[in-house]
């Protein structure tokens, strides 16, 4: 059965990168230092790959329900980074594609599904 | 309770691990750690979850990902890390629910499965597994990051 594309925006900001780290105790000035990251090629400060890994899950756990806890699959790249300032929309395709997308770039593909 | 800061090495403190270091097929040592209910409400918070997807049988759910957020320090505990590490990829298997009402005892453990360089980077693979202790697991991940030296 082919499912409905599943999809939100979430609005990036400094604020939810530095909270990520609070958590996960991410000290990697990547993620904090502006000028450190444009000085290696990149916008500005990266988010967390993880956290958005934690938005494609989360939208996959909406889709599969009480299942992806048991059975669930994700793969995932980070294919470009994401910084402050970015729309980030999230979404995952009826056949389980996964990306994310900001207004300059795709961000991360991947793909979910049960095992 | 164990938030992730509380065992995971945070760059720059100590020498940093460079790609030289690292060992195909060396393991990483086991980390015990606590997941209780305040750190599932934080992780909820950060990766703006919505409560309501993770309800099973009438019982609240953490997201299973929550271990995520200590999957690099049990990396980081036999290579300490060095900044400006990019994450590439994650190929993640979700086995068996963790609960938000409940403190969830986990181990977590793995090895590093390949390194290469490609492109003038240095990637490292590496696998984690999260464990109850009585051998209940609860997810799986194949890892790959960039660094820069």
């Amino acid at each position: 059965m082919t499912q409905t594309t599943l999809r939100r925006t979430i609005p990036q900001t400094q604020k939810m990168f530095d909270d990520y780290g609070v958590l996960n105790g991410d000290n990697d000035i990547i993620h904090y230092d502006d000028q450190f990251a444009k000085d290696r090629g990149f916008r500005g400060t990266l988010g967390h790959g993880l956290m958005y890994t934690g938005y494609v899950c989360d939208l996959a756990a909406k889709r599969y329900g009480a299942d992806w806890h048991y059975r669930g699959r994700l793969t995932v790249k980070y294919v470009r980074g994401v910084c402050p300032g970015d729309n980030l929309e999230v979404r995952i395709e009826g056949d389980g594609a996964v990306a994310c997308q900001s207004q300059f770039d795709t961000t991360l593909v991947g793909s979910v599904k049960l095992a | 309770m164990t938030r992730p800061s509380d065992v995971k090495p945070r760059e720059g403190d100590q020498p940093a691990a460079l790609y030289k270091d690292w060992v195909v097929g060396a393991k990483f040592p086991p980390l015990p750690f606590t997941i209780t209910p305040d750190v599932v409400d934080e992780y909820i918070s950060v990766i703006d979850a919505d409560r309501a997807n993770y309800v099973i049988d009438g019982r609240q759910a953490a997201p299973p990902n929550v271990v995520l957020v200590y999957m690099m320090a049990v990396m980081y505990r036999l290579y300490p890390p060095q900044q400006g590490g990019i994450m590439i990829g994650n190929t993640i298997e979700f086995h068996n629910p963790i609960w938000a009402d409940e403190e969830t005892e986990v181990i977590g453990s793995g090895q590093v499965t390949e390194k290469f360089e490609k492109k003038g980077r240095k990637y490292i693979c590496y696998d984690v597994e999260f464990k109850r202790p009585d051998g209940t697991l609860l997810v799986s991940c194949n890892h790959t990051s960039a660094f820069p030296e």
